[in-house]
């Protein structure tokens, strides 16, 4: 196996992790080269080698960062990136250098970013900024950005939870585009939920929002919109958990046979399978 | 446990990685670290693959305990598709121990899981003999719900003066997916891992002790299925529910903490009284 193969496996399993459990740490880096060892290649190339992927990951994770002096989150994601490893910030008017591994800030420089709807952009931090921080308890973060066309706006939200000594760690992303042009929002909302006790447990959803007009297309207009939407899906989402567990999950097994007792294992001989599962002991029927 | 070690490294990567994709990662896996090839096969649950045996036309499970070479061992007719020389058997005492403990998990479920498939396979050890009971079942609730359990329970039996030492280590796979209109796609699913041991006497004759370790067995089975069954529901559906509404709130934050003001009020002068 090449080592170019191996760097393309070891990648995408860095695509694959759960929120929070990636290569963050100086020592999870050596848990992927103890894999890779055959191939000799030294920490610091190795690093650099994963670092595409890194990078990948994080711009789809929105994974957040502070800005020194600042109290909130910066995101990082493929809207507001501005290539060299830096990345800007609508709200504080920044930009900033972005290290993958470490997720940290540093060489924070004045940025005012150019888009035909920066009006309407600005306009909706304040809305976003509300809602966001209403409904996101753990890790809030969120950004306006345009896109790369600028004929469109890209609403980003995000929430985070780590609790690792738990053994468990979750994310919530929101992503919209709205189109000044036709006053459409339109987006995806993506819960991702990792629990490993003795275990391994995932939860993934994918939620998209079809093009929906918001009439007037103001900013409060389209961050209600969001609101009564993110409201709606979760509500749905947890009903989903119930459902699962009355409906898919308990036909898969019984709690208890349908005698409401356990298996008489010293008779499990004389059991009859058939029509009347479990009344035992039958006699051969006549 | 920052072990570099690569079997240990491995464990933890697969136990991170999504658990739908076990079977394909650990492919990935081997091929970086072949020499790993039987220790991960064998540590690393994997969901069950059905197959039919020619001679009985009944289904059974395949796993890496009925697997020798690209072959595998049937419980119902005893033989390996596709055929096999030098392959590994149960002794044929074993074999007619594992025949009556096929019998009985079939019984079991059936009572438990009113369809699916079970299979067991018994290997000799020189001090006891070892087990695997397999369980598996698929649903659907139209083609937009689905879900899987497939059962992993290996075990050890060890001979002792009255008694046999039982040690069971009990996998779950669990997977849910739901997907429709409203809601989209919703994926839960993964695995859980619990180990038991217990001593229980066994008669000191053949049909005694052959009746003695399936009840046994059978029992050791039965209430670690009963806790498993437990924790899965408290985990996917209590666990992962309560994480999601910890990443956000339905309620606003601002009315969850003045409510939480007054209430905590209301008990301080209640107190006071």
């Amino acid at each position: 196996m090449s080592s170019t193969d191996a760097i393309e496996i070891v990648s995408n399993f860095i695509l694959d992790a759960p929120p929070g459990e990636v290569v963050v740490t100086p020592s999870s880096p050596r848990r992927f080269s103890s894999l890779t060892h055959p191939y000799k290649n030294s920490f610091k190339t190795y690093s650099q080698e994963l670092s595409p992927a890194i990078e990948k990951y994080n711009k789809e994770q929105l994974v957040t960062t502070k800005l020194t002096g600042s109290s909130s989150l910066v995101l990082v994601s493929e809207f507001n990136e501005l290539g060299d490893g830096r990345f800007f910030d609508v709200e504080s008017q920044s930009s900033f250098a972005f290290d993958h591994v470490s997720q940290k800030a540093s060489n924070i420089q004045s940025y005012v970013f150019k888009s035909q709807h920066s009006g309407l952009i600005k306009s909706l931090l304040k809305p976003l900024g509300t809602h966001v921080l209403e409904h996101y308890p753990s890790y809030p973060a969120y950004g306006v950005y345009p896109t790369s066309s600028d004929s469109t706006i890209a609403l980003l939200i995000t929430g985070a939870r780590f609790s690792p000594s738990n053994y468990w760690n979750g994310r919530w992303r929101s992503v919209y585009t709205f189109d000044p042009s036709t006053n459409e929002l339109s987006g995806e909302i993506k819960v991702d939920v990792h629990y490993y006790e003795d275990g391994n447990v995932r939860l993934l959803t994918t939620n998209t929002l079809e093009a929906v007009e918001i009439p007037g297309g103001s900013a409060v207009e389209v961050v209600k919109m969001i609101a009564k939407k993110e409201k709606e899906y979760q509500e749905k989402l947890n009903d989903a958990f119930g459902q699962l567990s009355e409906g898919a999950f308990k036909s898969l097994r019984r709690q208890l046979p349908i005698t409401r007792q356990k298996v008489d294992w010293d008779k499990i001989g004389s059991y009859r399978l058939g029509q009347q599962v479990g009344l035992f002991p039958t006699h051969e029927h006549s | 446990m920052a072990s570099t070690d690569p079997f240990d490294s491995s464990l933890d990567l697969l136990r991170r990685l999504n658990p739908k994709n076990t079977t394909p990662n650990l492919s990935s896996l081997l091929s970086l670290v072949p020499d790993l090839t039987e220790d991960l096969l064998s540590s690393v649950d994997q969901p069950l693959l059905l197959a039919r045996c020619a001679k009985s036309s009944r289904e059974y499970l395949l796993c890496d305990y009925n697997r020798d070479g690209d072959s595998y061992r049937s419980p119902w007719s005893n033989e390996y598709t596709p055929a096999l020389t030098d392959a590994t058997f149960p002794s044929e005492r074993l074999r007619k121990m594992e025949i009556a403990a096929n019998q009985a998990f079939d019984v079991y479920r059936e009572l438990y899981y009113e369809g699916g498939v079970s299979s067991v396979y018994f290997w000799n050890l020189d001090d006891g003999f070892a087990g695997v009971v397999l369980l598996k079942k698929s649903v659907s609730s139209g083609p937009k719900s689905t879900g899987s359990w497939d059962s992993i329970h290996v075990f050890e039996a060890i001979d002792g003066p009255r008694q046999c030492h039982y040690k069971l280590t009990s996998t779950v796979i669990l997977n849910m997916v739901s997907s429709d209109e409203g809601l989209g796609e919703m994926d839960l699913s993964g695995n859980m891992t619990r180990q038991v041991e217990s001593d229980l006497p066994v008669e000191d004759t053949p049909a005694g002790s052959e009746r003695d370790h399936i009840s046994n067995i059978g029992k050791l089975v039965e209430e670690m299925e009963l806790k498993m069954r437990n924790l899965l529901q408290e985990v996917y559906f209590g666990k992962a529910k309560d994480v999601v509404a910890d990443l956000r709130s339905v309620s606003a934050l601002s009315q969850t903490s003045r409510d939480r003001a007054v209430h905590q009020e209301m008990i301080t002068s209640m107190s006071k009284r």
